[in-house]
């Protein structure tokens, strides 16, 4: 190894890099905010995700068979049921026992020992795969024999996939502006220290300096804007997922603790490799333009 | 050494800067480019270090063409061909031996050897005892000397030279025409575009004449200034020695 080689290297890169502070202040400010918003975007899709299944595994097709269904027909559909690749589970709840469970859940509040006949319906209780599916099943179920209603909560099934749906279009499209944001400002800061070394360039280009070795410093500063600035977002990430998100979770309760345990450590790499790449990528594209021979 | 074969350049804005040209330099010559500004002899000089591509005919240096040589060939020409220039183009914030190692070190060339070049060349153009010092505390010859130490610390077979006393007295003009023509005598093929008169007629080289981008004169042990004859006939040259 060369270490006077290496040092003059990266004397350059030093020197491209201090040559205008406050634009690289700005171009690692951007690439910060975008990586802290990319991470709180990720972070929360992941949140949503698992908040979804949660729900989706808790939507039930309550199916009520009408009165002339014998356990053997209620048999026959509990085995289609469970022959449909869309159906999770099918939990069978003969009248008696529904009647049974209601007493539990209503004891104290009514009295149902009122009751002198049984008034429930034998019931099958199916939960689906993918939340998507659940409207189509809940028709296909409805037009099987002896099946005398078919309910389920409908609305909150489409909204939440409604919401999920606009939520994840609104945020590419933001994060698609910020990264593009982030690559302008830095490919601008390039363009600068670019201009401020013409001369040198135009020495090093007519001593015979290969256009690698010319650029080379260059997309090594856009490399540090990418990496300090994802290396900023991810402090403050990090104090917000151990300082803040444990406080969110016990105040907002609807948010399940599960959240707290997400492995953010990929999500990590991830961020940098994105600042990274924005900066080689922005810096390159910068340099490309501006020194064709 | 350097062949122009049918050379034309036309500048996107029109201007005609060579008409088809016809030249040949021999390994280890030395000659002068002269004519007025704006007749093609910096235009020329451009074409041999693949600066500027030729609108039309071959130009070739080192038996290599280079007007249709690929981008990425043309830093390998650069390092086998030293060019100086009127304003010298020295970095104000390096010292004379940083300027020099530049050449070396952008080059990718090993510490080793930038330690070993350097003085040599500094020792050559007479700046060894000048090394530690910026440009800005040099005089024009010395800048001038700096810039040719840095286009020949890469060992280079020619040198070009575009107005090299554009912007020096007479005394150092003269100095750097005798580095010059000491660089030469050590098998450096050079090429020097001049309107200098005094310095082509005290040198008595090959002298090519440009006008209007067309060569209307050649001539071995030229002058700078001459009648139909190819005697010299302005006022004010200095009688060859």
């Amino acid at each position: 190894m060369d270490w006077g080689r290496l040092r003059f290297f990266l004397n350059e890169v030093l020197r491209n890099f201090t040559r205008n502070l406050v634009m690289q202040a700005t171009a690692i400010g951007t690439v910060t905010v975008m990586i802290v918003l990319l991470g709180v975007f990720l972070f929360g899709r992941e949140a949503v995700t698992r908040i979804g299944d949660q729900v989706v595994h808790q939507i039930e097709i309550s199916v009520f068979l009408d009165e002339k269904a014998t356990p053997a027909d209620a048999r026959a559909a509990i085995v289609a049921l469970r022959g449909d690749a869309r159906v999770r589970s099918v939990d069978y709840v003969p009248k008696a026992e529904g009647l049974r469970r209601m007493r539990e859940r209503l004891r104290g509040q009514i009295d149902t020992s009122l009751l002198t006949t049984n008034p429930l319906p034998d019931a099958l209780h199916v939960r689906v795969i993918d939340a998507d599916t659940v409207a189509a099943v809940a028709a296909h179920i409805r037009k099987m024999p002896h099946v005398a209603d078919v309910e389920y909560a409908h609305d909150a099934v489409e909204r939440l996939l409604r919401l999920s749906d606009v939520v994840g279009k609104v945020g590419i499209a933001i994060l698609a502006l910020l990264i593009f944001t982030a690559a302008i400002i830095i490919s601008n800061t390039i363009r600068l220290t670019v201009y401020a070394r013409r001369r040198e360039i135009a020495i090093m280009q007519l001593v015979g300096a290969s256009n690698t070795y010319i650029r080379l410093p260059f997309i090594c500063e856009g490399l540090i804007d990418g990496l300090l600035g994802a290396l900023l977002a991810l402090a403050v990430l990090a104090v917000a997922r151990w300082q803040l998100l444990p406080k969110l979770t016990t105040a907002l309760p609807f948010i399940p603790a599960e959240v707290i345990r997400i492995d953010t450590s990929l999500l990590t790499l991830e961020l940098l490799g994105v600042g990274a790449a924005v900066g080689i990528l922005a810096s390159w594209a910068s340099v490309s333009r501006q020194l064709r021979v | 050494m350097i062949s122009l074969r049918g050379v034309s350049l036309v500048y996107p804005n029109g201007t005609r800067a060579l008409d088809d040209v016809d030249i040949d330099i021999a390994k280890g010559s030395f000659v002068f480019l002269v004519g007025h500004s704006g007749t093609g002899k910096s235009s020329l000089l451009r074409l041999l270090y693949r600066e500027q591509k030729p609108t039309r005919g071959e130009v070739s240096v080192d038996n290599v063409r280079v007007d249709n040589m690929r981008s990425a060939k043309v830093p390998e020409l650069r390092r086998n061909v030293g060019v100086v220039f009127q304003d010298f183009k020295l970095l104000a914030d390096k010292t004379v031996w940083e300027n020099v190692a530049f050449a070396l070190q952008v080059t990718g060339a090993r510490t080793r050897d930038v330690m070993r070049q350097v003085p040599r060349v500094l020792d050559q153009v007479g700046l060894a005892h000048k090394a530690r010092v910026f440009p800005s505390e040099l005089s024009g010859g010395e800048q001038q000397r700096t810039a040719i130490a840095r286009a020949l610390v890469n060992n280079p077979k020619i040198m070009l030279c575009d107005e090299p006393t554009g912007n020096l007295d007479p005394v150092n003009a003269n100095e750097i025409m005798d580095l010059l023509h000491r660089i030469n005598l050590k098998g450096t093929t050079i090429v020097v575009a001049t309107h200098n008169a005094q310095v082509v007629d005290r040198m008595r080289r090959r002298v090519i004449r440009l006008e209007h981008g067309k060569i209307v004169a050649d001539e071995e042990r030229g002058f700078y200034h001459v009648n139909d004859a190819g005697e010299p006939v302005a006022a004010g040259f200095t009688a060859p020695r």
